[in-house]
């Protein structure tokens, strides 16, 4: 178990390195000056000052010293400012970090509250008019793209009904990002589960526990469910990244304050060191997702902490 | 189903304390939308439109401009230079008082203007102050600023919010841009949460001297909040449901709204926006004035317009919008060519273009505000006379950057023009644009830049107009800078229906100091 562990934290300290290197020659992969790019639009900038940003982002030196010099700072939490503004970037990021990770486990609940039980019932009535309807509503959750869903559900819950509001970082105003998310999400677990649960259902252990006469109940309950979940707790820790990505859209939507929404404004912007810290931050907590995961994964099943 | 029992009964548990928590504004504050928020509280840090906006809010300016852009006493009740402009003596209102209720007085300008000379950390528009190389304090409402030469353009700038005066009890805050500014405006900043919102509070000691405004004092209401709101349909959303008082709507639901009449529209005038074709002249085919001239010929930019944007948005003539010192449309009408398809052609025709040999372009233009479909419509003008223009669509920091790029490529045949778009107070933008090595480092040229330095040093009012007028005609009869239209982003505000006195002041500052929000 610990030598499983421990080989897949190496794995992400491995993936996070890489990272610190890809951020590194980010700001190198643009053509053109990148200094001159972040300057395009302020007016009255003088050569001068361009010169003294191009030396306190270190581009004045060769790539492996501007590597260093990175890494120094980032042991110490220092992420560099950003450029618009001279805030620091840890702070900018970890403003909103929080509520982007908030959006996303909130979506992530709403799936699997969802997604979980409608894949079981379709698996358990394998065939009928049941499950066909629900892998139906599934296909179209499936395809329903998030600014759609989300304006639809705008313009029903907030403006029609005005139960909810528009915009903003209540709790309140968490109900209809994470439902956008969570939704079109639940639809993936719901046709997961109905596979691996169909898939365990067929095996000879559950086969002979039914023969032998246990209550049909006790059978799913004991022996298919916790079997059948394993896949999707596999597809919680891929969502879940994929959330975080997915939460730009949403998060642009409905006004919510995540770091989605700061990376696509610092894109817009070529304010660099807002994007590399995105990026390695971002990087960092899908990897400490994966180990949760894969941790979670050898505790539900033997066969993975003994390999 | 007795398996799915306990699951059903947790969500319906979790909803119902999810919405019993609400997050509400006060019901006598102020609620304005805007898509994107500030990059700094600190006026020496940023040059976005978003960010002036909130600046003018929070901060006071020695000038400030009147319904016809033109720069009016504020704090500083009056000014005098000497005859060779290159001293400027500025005598302050008595009675300003700064948030912290330290009163505002030379010193606060001395600060400000040191900050924006800082040897370590200058402003971002430290060149549009202009060559002051000395402060003096004279006596606590008297100011004295040093100029090594000329520079007529900095009392329209000292009218603009670029130039806030920061009071110097900001020196001992660590947090100053970004937790705390202390300004002396109508709004006392609370609160800002970056990417969500801003709180403000009223000046309740604000006296407003020379600001477009008819409250002499302090706003009627208590709270402003300026929220984040990015996506046009939330923002129209939201005026509906009333979380939002004030924004800008999606555009292409303007007309629906003047329909359905609820929420009033509100233009803004003398904005300042100049949005004009410009070219990568150091290649063909645009290398060429005729080619210039022709896309000018062959571009009916009042029928675009008013095809995507209705009577929202008016044609331009001169290189400086309306509002803006110099702009005559009369005058420019005569050297702007007109749309004149048939001349587009014979222009063609004299390069060795025709439709079946099409002179080919890229047309580079900035991302949002429906300009991508005015994009189209100029691309199919230009597609009947000849010219196959390929639309690229991108966000303004990469065509500002792609511009450049262009005009320092010299290799190659195929063209490349853009739908450029410039903000200024001040005909000294066009310093900026086109006098070597530009901007752009676009067209440039020793007799462009003698009329250009011109028009910074002459300190006669009809000499410099005369001058600027001479640099218009110039960039119009040489096809370097062809206008098309004004304003062009950010210049449209929903309104709804309780909120009264609601205006926009000239290059788009939203006044919510005449607010009310009646019942």
């Amino acid at each position: 178990m610990w030598r499983f562990l421990s080989t897949r934290i190496l794995m992400g300290v491995l993936t996070i390195w890489i990272t610190t290197i890809l951020v590194t020659l980010l700001i190198h992969a643009v053509p053109g000056d990148p200094v001159q790019i972040m300057y395009a639009q302020s007016q009255g900038t003088t050569p001068e000052q361009i010169e003294e940003v191009r030396r306190s982002l270190g581009l004045d030196r060769p790539i492996p010293v501007q590597y260093a010099m990175f890494m120094e700072r980032l042991v110490q939490g220092d992420l560099g400012n950003t450029i618009r503004g001279g805030q620091p970037v840890l702070d900018v990021i970890m403003q909103r970090l929080p509520n982007t990770l908030v959006l996303a486990c909130a979506a992530m609940f709403i799936a699997v509250l969802i997604g979980v039980p409608i894949g079981f019932l379709a698996a358990y009535r394998k065939g009928s008019l049941t499950d066909i309807t629900l892998m139906i509503i599934a296909i179209a959750g499936i395809s329903m793209p998030h600014f759609w869903l989300g304006l639809v559900l705008l313009f029903f819950f907030a403006v029609e009904l005005g139960w909810l509001p528009v915009s903003g970082n209540g709790w309140l105003n968490l109900v209809l990002p994470a439902l956008t998310l969570g939704l079109s999400n639940a639809a993936i677990f719901a046709r997961l589960t109905r596979s691996s649960m169909i898939d365990v259902m067929n095996q000879d252990y559950v086969q002979t526990a039914l023969a032998k006469g246990l209550p049909r109940a006790l059978v799913l309950r004991r022996h298919v469910l916790r079997a059948g979940l394993l896949p999707v707790v596999t597809m919680m820790g891929l969502q879940f990244a994929f959330m975080m990505g997915g939460a730009i859209v949403v998060e642009n939507i409905f006004s919510w304050n995540g770091v989605g929404r700061m990376a696509v404004e610092a894109i817009f912007q070529r304010d660099y060191p807002i994007i590399q810290g995105f990026i390695l931050t971002f990087s960092v907590v899908v990897v400490l997702v994966a180990i949760t995961i894969d941790a979670l994964y050898a505790v539900l099943d033997p066969r993975i902490r003994r390999s | 189903m007795k398996l799915f029992g306990r699951p059903w009964r947790t969500t319906a548990g979790a909803i119902g304390l999810v919405a019993g928590l609400a997050n509400t504004a006060a019901a006598d504050d102020i609620v304005w939308a805007r898509y994107g928020d500030i990059d700094s509280l600190d006026p020496h840090r940023a040059t976005s439109t978003l960010s002036l906006q909130v600046w003018s809010l929070m901060y006071d300016t020695l000038l400030a401009t009147d319904a016809d852009g033109l720069p009016v006493p504020h704090i500083a009740k009056s000014w005098q230079s000497n005859a060779e402009g290159t001293e400027y003596t500025f005598s302050l209102e008595e009675g300003v008082m700064c948030h912290d209720g330290t009163p505002l007085d030379a010193n606060d300008v001395k600060y400000t203007i040191d900050a924006a000379f800082s040897e370590t950390t200058p402003s971002v528009t430290k060149g549009s102050w202009g060559p002051i190389s000395g402060v003096e304090v004279l006596d606590p409402l008297t100011v004295k600023l040093t100029l090594e030469t000329p520079f007529v353009a900095l009392i329209p700038f000292l009218a603009d919010s670029f130039s806030s005066i920061i009071c110097d009890s900001n020196a001992g805050s660590d947090g100053f841009g970004t937790n705390s500014a202390i300004g002396s405006g109508p709004w006392k900043l609370v609160s800002w949460t970056r990417g969500d919102r801003i709180v403000l509070e009223k000046n309740a000691d604000y006296k407003n001297f020379g600001k477009l405004a008819e409250n002499p004092g302090a706003p009627y209401e208590d709270g402003l909040i300026i929220a984040v709101v990015p996506e046009p349909q939330a923002r129209l959303a939201a005026l509906k449901t009333g979380e939002v008082h004030i924004a800008e709507p999606p555009f292409d639901d303007v007309p629906m709204i003047q329909d359905e009449g609820d929420l009033s529209i509100i233009v803004a005038e003398n904005t300042g926006q100049n949005v004009f074709w410009e070219f990568a002249v150091h290649r063909p085919p645009f290398n060429d004035v005729r080619a210039r001239l022709a896309v000018a010929h062959a571009t009916d930019a009042a029928t675009a317009i008013s095809l995507i944007y209705g009577d929202l948005s008016i044609p331009e003539n001169c290189p400086v919008s309306r509002g803006v010192f110099g702009n005559d449309q009369d005058f420019c009408a005569q050297y702007r060519p007109a749309y004149d398809p048939e001349k587009a052609k014979e222009l063609l025709g004299e390069l060795g273009y025709s439709m079946d040999n099409p002179l080919e372009t890229a047309l580079l233009v900035w991302t949002g505000g429906n300009r991508q479909k005015l994009g189209e419509v100029f691309q199919a003008q230009l597609a009947e006379v000849g010219i196959k223009a390929s639309i690229e669509i991108m966000d303004i920091g990469s065509l500002n950057a792609r511009v450049r790029q262009e005009n320092e490529n010299t290799e190659g045949t195929t063209g490349s023009m853009d739908m450029m778009t410039w903000s200024w107070y001040d005909p000294d933008i066009l310093h900026a644009l086109w006098h070597t090595p530009g901007a752009y480092r676009g067209y440039t040229s020793p007799e462009l830049d003698a009329m250009l330095a011109e028009t910074r040093v002459l300190t006669d009012s009809e000499a410099r107009k005369a001058k600027v007028q001479e640099v218009f005609k110039y960039l119009l009869e040489n096809a370097i800078h062809v206008p098309l239209y004004t304003p062009g982003w950010e210049w449209v505000f929903a309104v709804r229906p309780e909120v009264e006195g609601f205006f926009v002041a000239p290059f788009v500052y939203p006044n919510f100091s005449d607010v009310k929000l009646g019942g």
